[in-house]
């Protein structure tokens, strides 16, 4: 008799939902418009909010200036921002999601330093004159370059890591293995530099501080087509990475061919953080910590929302460390690179105290 | 045997050797393969639960893994509800048979329930979006291995024997006529270990499936199953496999012969595996009943060689019973006063100091 009273009211454990609680995407949906428009507000020269609305919707009242300033230096840099973050943040998702790893991310495994042999690759053979801003003078044809190399580049090192991984099944290994194959690419790097003159250094390091805003015109057109086609693949793997977290026997076992979304997921990355790498440099941490940040405040593993969520948090976050990096407010901006580890680095280390099953629950 | 859901006929089962596959232009200066067993005649019948048993490095988990076409036989074919399963379709293959593995599912935030709704992969759309039948045959697989009270629970909080229902949850919403299972009792207590073998058994017996689990647990084993694969070696380093009903595998001696090593010996009477207590020094036990046995069990540990119902040795007699009045009576032979002891550890170390003076004198 009890059971049937106790059964009759309200059941002691409702059915949990597969969907998470939508208000989160809509308040970061919120937030990223608002950060958007603070963005393109701050800079050296100040423009009240309200122009910059009325700049933004077309309005031809504005000064001049000011509407110069606005859509070829602010709009670009912020949409940068935007896609950079976005990029980052979904292939850092992928990667810790294909190793099975919470520390794997493009600049862990290696994966920007090939992009930025890529890009080194590219600097030399272009002549001792060439570097990062003459190639971007070079117009569409030198951006697709540059693209293609650090893509390419990123591509290598990543194909190098899953060599090993088919035949290495320990997560720990893997990691240590990309790591490794970061630091070679890096100090194939260093050699290129040593027998490289000063000028050229100069340029490598200013490139590889990260900046958001050497992108416009038809680079900017460059950079979102190859991010939105990286974006569109990850997007559609989500079903199968679900599943790659129940690792590769029993992906195999529910009729998943995991060679081939391994090459998705590959491909993917390598576009989304080498176009990303080569048009902005190297940016860190970002993605890393966005993953772990989404898992954290949608309190799921489904990729499906896990995608979307990671896409707005990566804008997001860059959008924060690009406001951040010109809070000094005066000419000179940081470097987003410096930026991004500050802010990144204390997230990373907020979320492994949070969850303290970290390690348990992930690697 | 049509309807066998499983069929193997004349299976070998192993390694191929890397060398064959890389550098296909170089003889090969090895032999091709490494067989692990050979010889493999298998037949799974719907509704059956069947434990694979095999001392270690036997091939248990070769022939788990060519049963589910994660591994290739080296010879031979796996017939699957008929099919050959080298023709199958993986996802095809996943509409078949479900896998349980020991492999631990580390899984950032993933709820019970969305572990065991992954179990609906094979049937879902390009975005995974279950439909209200998909979502049911969840709650079902979930409320069958009794884990709803924890289904919004996230994996990695769940302890051992949770986790263990949970995966086989995930593999009973795929809904598959045939599970196979690698060591599910592994790591778990002896009422977890009870609880996993006895929902197999009710999902075989209700559900009408066809249940393989490899196991080194003999005694749940014979308990348990309808049907026992045991992997044995047969002289050399090939394993043969011999399939039969518990019972008759104990009457034929196949597991003594299988699991036989110096030190141990098989209890046919209770199927299980014992230590074979070398005993030295005899003592005479007159007494029955529970006590008997247990005191029996006590004797044959501290190293005697205890014989039923004998007073003419050194012996211990029982009286009262287990309610009440219960003593031990030690006569430690013709040189020595008796003791009497209200406990089995006192007794013991009586007889212990006995069969030490008896080894110096």
């Amino acid at each position: 008799m009890s059971n049937t009273v106790s059964e009759l009211c309200a059941p002691a454990h409702p059915w949990p939902s597969l969907v998470p609680k939508s208000g989160m995407i809509l308040f970061m949906l919120l937030l990223l418009v608002l950060l958007f428009m603070l963005d393109i507000a701050l800079g050296s020269v100040s423009i009240p909010l309200k122009s910059i609305v009325a700049i933004l919707f077309g309005s031809d009242q504005e000064p001049v200036a000011w509407e110069k300033i606005v859509t070829t230096i602010r709009l670009p840099k912020a949409i940068t921002a935007v896609i950079a973050g976005a990029a980052l943040s979904v292939s850092g998702l992928q990667m810790q999601t294909l190793f099975r790893n919470p520390l794997a991310g493009p600049s862990v495994l290696g994966i920007s330093a090939g992009a930025s042999l890529g890009v080194a690759v590219v600097m030399l053979a272009s002549g001792g004159a060439a570097n990062a801003f003459a190639i971007r003078q070079l117009g569409i044809g030198g951006s697709w370059l540059l693209v293609l190399a650090a893509t390419a580049g990123a591509m290598a090192v990543l194909l190098i890591v899953l060599a090993v991984a088919v035949r290495i099944k320990d997560n720990v290994v893997l990691l240590i293995v990309g790591i490794m194959v970061g630091n070679i690419t890096t100090s194939l790097i260093s050699v290129w530099q040593y027998f490289s003159a000063p000028e050229q250094i100069q340029d490598y390091l200013i490139w590889t501080f990260g900046s958001l805003g050497g992108v416009f015109g038809s680079q900017l057109v460059v950079l979102s087509v190859v991010v939105g086609v990286g974006l569109l693949i990850s997007f559609a793997a989500s079903k199968p990475l679900n599943v790659m977290l129940l690792g590769e026997s029993y992906a195999r076992s529910l009729g998943m061919g995991t060679f081939s979304i391994r090459l998705f997921v590959i491909l993917a990355t390598s576009l989304l953080a080498g176009s990303v790498t080569g048009f902005c440099g190297p940016i860190g941490f970002i993605g890393i910590a966005v993953p772990h940040m989404v898992r954290s405040i949608l309190n799921t593993s489904d990729h499906r929302f896990l995608m979307p969520s990671a896409t707005l948090m990566g804008a997001i976050l860059m959008l924060v460390c690009d406001v951040i990096a010109q809070m000094p407010g005066a000419q000179t901006t940081l470097p987003i690179n410096a930026v991004t580890a500050l802010v990144g680095s204390p997230v990373v280390i907020w979320v492994i105290i949070r969850q303290r099953n970290l390690k348990s629950s992930f690697a | 045997m049509n309807d066998s859901m499983i069929q193997t006929r004349n299976l070998a089962i192993g390694y191929r050797l890397r060398q064959r596959e890389f550098i296909a232009w170089r003889k090969p200066s090895h032999p091709a393969s490494t067989v692990v067993a050979g010889s493999i005649d298998l037949d799974l019948a719907p509704g059956e639960l069947v434990c694979l048993l095999g001392p270690n490095g036997s091939g248990k988990s070769t022939l788990m893994r060519t049963l589910a076409g994660v591994q290739q036989p080296l010879s031979g074919s796996v017939l699957l509800k008929g099919h050959n399963m080298a023709g199958l379709h993986p996802k095809e293959t996943a509409k078949l048979l479900s896998l349980v593995l020991t492999d631990r599912v580390m899984t950032g935030n993933m709820s019970v329930y969305a572990l065991v709704a992954l179990g609906r992969y094979p049937y879902t759309g390009w975005m995974g979006t279950l439909s209200d039948a998909d979502e049911d045959m969840v709650r079902r697989a979930i409320e069958t291995t009794g884990t709803r009270a924890f289904a919004h629970r996230h994996i990695g909080d769940l302890s051992d024997g949770e986790r263990q229902k949970v995966m086989i949850a995930r593999a009973i919403a795929q809904d598959t006529p045939v599970i196979l299972l690698d060591e599910p009792t592994a790591h778990l207590d002896l009422p977890n270990r009870l609880e996993i073998i006895s929902l197999l058994k009710r999902l075989a017996r209700e559900e009408g499936k066809a249940v393989v689990l490899s196991t080194h647990e003999l005694d749940l084993a014979l308990q348990a199953s309808d049907r026992i694969w045991l992997m044995k070696r047969s002289g050399g380093r090939v394993c043969s496999i011999v399939t039969a009903i518990p019972e008759s595998l104990v009457l034929e001696g196949h597991l003594e012969k299988a699991f036989s090593r110096n030190g141990f010996e098989f209890d046919q009477h209770s199927g299980s595996f014992r230590f074979r207590h070398e005993g030295s020094s005899q003592v005479g036990l007159l007494g029955d009943g529970v006590t008997a046995y247990w005191t029996r069990r006590a004797l044959e540990r501290a190293g005697c060689r205890v014989v039923q119902g004998a007073s003419n040795i050194r012996h211990v007699e029982i009286s009262g019973d287990e309610s009440r009045d219960m003593q031990w009576r030690f006569f430690p032979g013709e040189n020595g006063e008796p003791v009497v002891t209200g406990s089995l550890d006192e007794l013991l170390r009586a007889v212990v100091r006995s069969s030490k003076e008896e080894e110096v004198s």
